[in-house]
């Protein structure tokens, strides 16, 4: 891994929804690192160089939403793409108004996905 | 009757005044021959005897009678000897006083003074009758014939003493045994005592001529009168011995006259003397013979009838066990003819001519005659003159008491004479058994008197127990029938099939609907019928492999031999058109000997309700889970999208694996054990789904509750999320498993968990926390509490919330619940809600572990 390879964060609480993408994006030759919930990705990542989160809307105790406006909080934002088992256009519009790169809905295109992750990483810092 | 009674007593007494009269002037005249001129007394004098007798005999307040009726004849007899008038007035003094103390005299101190058949009795007859009588009379008789006739006043006493004694002595015994044992007629002796004494009376007559009215020799005077009493006294042994103080009394009367009569007329061996020389000592000698002669004679009796009393003793006891063996297991119906068998032989045991039993009618007023002898001679005699007592006369008059009588009562000695009826002698027990009263045995002697021994009555206390414990078993073996008349009539009534199983489980009883089963409604039992045995019937049927027969044969053979107190089976049964359903039920028959009731009842209409309740009830419940499926919706769609993504994320890195050049076989195989196991998962959600929405018939199975309620949690794990609430988990896991419907109690515990998040939304607690608990508050039950941390329930729905269409949500219909508790109670759980202390609502069921299937 070098510097220079940009780092596509994954937080999910299902596991195989996780691996899957692990080693998608892995594949795609991104860094990956992936976590179960919003706070053990709020304990760990101190995000440095360019990096994007793939972030899943519905979780146990801490959903997305709050985790992206977390971050925002901290003034550390991060390009953010919305992943959800369950999506309505209200959740999307939402979604987008904080400032989401992309709002995708399980299962998604992988291409879409991608596309997803190439944006966020663009506009990430 | 009762005046013709007293009309025919009187007529009696008159007859008998009658023969005293004519007896006495007999008696004077028989006298006057014995008479020996100057000498005014007489050898023998039976007038006085006479007297007595008839004073003995009769009852002091008729004494009366007598004395006058013999007055015309002393005066009739005596006038015609050429007496002054006032000697004859006061001989008829002293005679009647010297009967009336010789009968004041017995009657004083005998116990019977008409017998003569103990040593008392013969001896008080001879101190007051024989002696004391003639004795003190004499001195009145003397000093008048002294003064009138100028005789010498000692001889005169002395020959008055004399011969008054031996008359006494001789006469009063046989006349007053005469007489009462006439009254005893008619049985008479048997033959051969009749033939032995004919052939004694005929030897002592023989014998007496011979020795007394022979020709005088006076060398036979040897020892004054030795030889000639030698040939007399065995004949006199003879009648003592074998035929009592009244062949002794008869034995010595004929010797007396033979002998008076030889030496007044020169004859015998006392003939050679004079008269008045000769007959003192004869008459001295005739008594000492005859004082001795009477005792031993009574001694024998005595003896004899001490004997007797024990042989009836005997004979009684006999009696009394046969009678009381005859009646101890008579049924009720056949104790009419015991009764005339028994009232027979205790009559003729008795000696009585009547024997009635009497009975208090079905009201208890009146009494009535039960059974009835009659000795069949004295009937016959009663019937011809139209006198024998029949079924009308006045029944209470005879027995003295008439309900309503308050037992004990005393039993009645002669109560007919006492109520005016001529009946001679009758006796009255009263019957009773446990206090109550239930009628009388009259024991009646017609024709004679007899008395009734305290011996007596307590015998006939006894025999009267047995006829009174006879008689309460017959009027409850009659009240029984009538009851049991009832119940088999009402047995009849029933439209259920009932048969009656003694112990061994034989048919004994069936009603008219067992009978009259229709054909096509076939069961195991439909054939048999009394007399047939039921359970071995159902053991051969089972043995067969009937199931119904098996389970039948179990629970009837539990309630025989008791160890079940009933049983109870449903059971279907194959008709052509539809199935027809039977409530099978047994129970204990409730008598010593055991035995069961067995009764088949058409259940069909309820049976078919209660299907088509259940049915309903059904398919509402699928509707409301199709329902609840509805708005798990968007849930399972999160449930479902998770393995696609997984697989097609998983999918797409494989396929771009097999373009990079090194393949990693191991990478590609963990790329695709991870799709499996989303496929499955998958798959687990849809199967989940179906199983949940299935309508398949309810099975009840055992299940783990445990198990349940974390597929259940599976289910709305997704819903959870979504709605940001945690599921915790608090299962007791040693719960043991309950037999249920799956489907149906995961119904239960989604509604359950469902409402809880719901309410969870809707309340203020930041907590968003659901928590179902299983335990055991017992050995019995488990319970499956959902806690939830919502606003709880308000205190006046609490009541309201299982019962169907009420709702506190916007969107609900109100069944869920009510379909949780229709369900809940199919089990034969009970559900319920309260409130959390710390806040929120708690519902929970608890279902038993014995639980009944679910319907």
């Amino acid at each position: 891994m070098t510097e220079s390879q940009p780092t596509v964060f994954v937080v999910d609480d299902d596991l195989s929804v996780r691996r899957g993408l692990e080693r998608l994006l892995r594949l795609a030759g991104y860094r990956v690192e992936t976590f179960t919930s919003a706070r053990e990705f709020l304990a760990r990542v101190a995000p440095d160089g360019p990096s994007c989160l793939v972030l899943d809307v519905r979780m146990p105790e801490q959903s997305g939403f709050d985790l992206h406006a977390a971050l925002a909080a901290r003034g550390r934002p991060l390009p953010v793409i919305f992943i959800t088992g369950h999506g309505d256009i209200p959740m999307a519009v939402r979604a987008m108004k904080a400032g989401a790169v992309d709002f995708l809905t399980k299962p998604f295109d992988v291409e879409a996905l991608f596309h997803a992750v190439r944006q966020a990483l663009a506009r990430a810092p | 009757m009762t005046r013709e009674a007293a009309g025919f007593r009187e007529f009696r007494t008159a007859a008998a005044a009658l023969g005293v009269c004519v007896g006495y002037y007999v008696g004077a005249h028989f006298g006057f021959l014995l008479r020996f001129p100057p000498m005014t007394p007489s050898v023998m004098w039976p007038p006085n005897a006479i007297l007595t007798t008839a004073l003995l005999l009769a009852p002091p307040r008729h004494w009366w009678i007598y004395l006058f009726a013999a007055l015309p004849a002393h005066l009739a007899a005596e006038l015609g000897a050429g007496w002054p008038t006032s000697l004859v007035l006061i001989l008829f003094v002293t005679n009647c006083s010297e009967a009336l103390f010789a009968a004041c005299g017995v009657r004083w101190l005998s116990d019977a003074p008409r017998r003569f058949d103990t040593l008392r009795r013969v001896v008080v007859f001879i101190i007051a009758a024989v002696i004391v009588a003639p004795f003190l009379s004499s001195f009145l008789d003397a000093a008048a014939v002294a003064a009138v006739q100028r005789e010498p006043y000692w001889s005169v006493w002395q020959t008055r003493l004399f011969s008054n004694a031996l008359t006494e002595l001789t006469i009063v015994p046989a006349l007053v045994i005469a007489a009462t044992r006439g009254s005893a007629w008619p049985r008479p002796m048997s033959l051969a005592r009749t033939v032995e004494a004919a052939c004694l009376g005929a030897l002592l007559l023989i014998a007496g001529i011979a020795v007394f009215t022979g020709s005088a020799e006076s060398g036979t005077l040897s020892g004054p009168m030795g030889t000639p009493f030698a040939v007399v006294l065995p004949f006199m042994l003879w009648a003592a011995v074998r035929f009592g103080p009244g062949g002794a009394s008869s034995a010595l009367l004929t010797t007396a006259l033979l002998s008076i009569w030889g030496a007044t007329h020169g004859r015998g061996p006392l003939g050679t003397l004079p008269i008045a020389e000769g007959v003192l000592p004869l008459q001295i000698f005739l008594i000492t013979i005859a004082i001795p002669l009477m005792c031993l004679a009574a001694l024998i009796e005595e003896r004899r009838r001490a004997d007797d009393t024990l042989g009836e003793r005997l004979r009684f006891k006999q009696i009394l066990s046969n009678l009381s063996a005859s009646f101890v297991n008579l049924p009720g119906h056949s104790m009419d003819g015991a009764f005339e068998i028994w009232l027979r032989r205790l009559g003729e045991f008795l000696r009585i001519d009547h024997v009635l039993l009497f009975e208090f009618d079905g009201e208890g007023k009146e009494l009535v005659v039960a059974s009835t002898w009659a000795d069949p001679e004295v009937r016959h005699r009663f019937e011809d003159s139209g006198e024998a007592p029949t079924q009308g006369e006045p029944w209470h008059q005879l027995v003295l008491f008439s309900p309503p009588a308050e037992p004990p009562l005393e039993p009645v000695r002669d109560p007919g004479s006492r109520a005016g009826l001529d009946i001679r002698s009758s006796f009255t027990i009263p019957l009773e058994a446990g206090g109550e009263a239930l009628g009388a045995l009259w024991l009646g002697k017609l024709t004679a008197e007899r008395t009734w021994s305290n011996e007596l009555v307590q015998r006939l206390r006894l025999v009267a127990g047995i006829f009174a414990s006879a008689l309460a078993r017959r009027k409850a073996d009659n009240a029984l029938r009538t009851s049991e008349g009832m119940k088999s009539a009402i047995l009849a009534s029933l439209p259920s099939r009932v048969a009656v199983l003694d112990r061994e489980g034989r048919i004994i009883a069936v009603n008219e609907s067992w009978i009259r089963r229709p054909s096509e409604e076939a069961t195991w039992d439909a054939r048999l019928g009394v007399g047939a045995n039921y359970v071995a019937t159902c053991r051969h049927l089972a043995s067969a492999a009937v199931p119904l027969a098996q389970v039948a044969l179990a629970g009837v053979e539990r309630v025989l031999d008791g160890s079940r107190a009933s049983f109870a089976l449903e059971y279907a049964c194959g008709d052509p058109v539809a199935d027809r359903w039977f409530a099978m039920s047994v129970v204990p028959l409730n008598r010593h000997q055991g035995g069961a009731v067995i009764s088949h009842t058409d259940v069909t209409e309820r049976k078919r309700a209660e299907i088509d309740a259940e049915r309903s009830r059904r398919d509402l419940a699928h509707f409301t889970r199709r329902t609840t499926i509805g708005e798990l919706a968007a849930s399972l769609a999160h449930e479902l999208n998770q393995p696609l993504t997984g697989i097609l994320t998983n999918a797409e890195a494989a396929e771009r694996f097999l373009h990079v050049t090194r393949l990693d076989r191991d990478e590609l195989h963990s790329i695709m054990g991870d799709v499996i196991q989303d496929a499955k998962r998958a798959g687990d959600v849809i199967k989940r789904l179906r199983d949940f929405l299935g309508k398949g018939e309810p099975e009840a199975m055992p299940l783990d509750l445990n198990a349940l309620i974390q597929g259940v949690t599976k289910l709305v794990s997704s819903d959870a999320v979504i709605r940001n609430v945690t599921v915790t988990l608090d299962l007791d896991p040693n719960l043991p498993l309950v037999t249920g419907d799956s489907v149906q109690l995961q119904q239960v515990v989604l509604n359950l968990m469902l409402n809880a998040m719901e309410a969870i939304g809707e309340g203020e607690c930041a907590a968003h926390r659901l928590v179902v608990r299983t335990d055991c508050p017992d050995t019995e039950k488990v319970r499956v509490a959902v806690e939830d941390s919502g606003p709880g329930l308000r205190d006046d729905s609490q009541e309201q919330i299982f019962e169907p269409f009420f709702t506190t949500k916007r969107e609900g219909m109100g069944m869920g619940l009510s379909i949780a508790r229709s369900i809940i109670e199919a089990h034969g759980g009970v559900i319920g809600a309260t409130n959390n202390a710390g806040g929120g609502a708690i519902f929970h069921f608890i279902l038993p572990l014995v639980g009944a299937p679910a319907a």
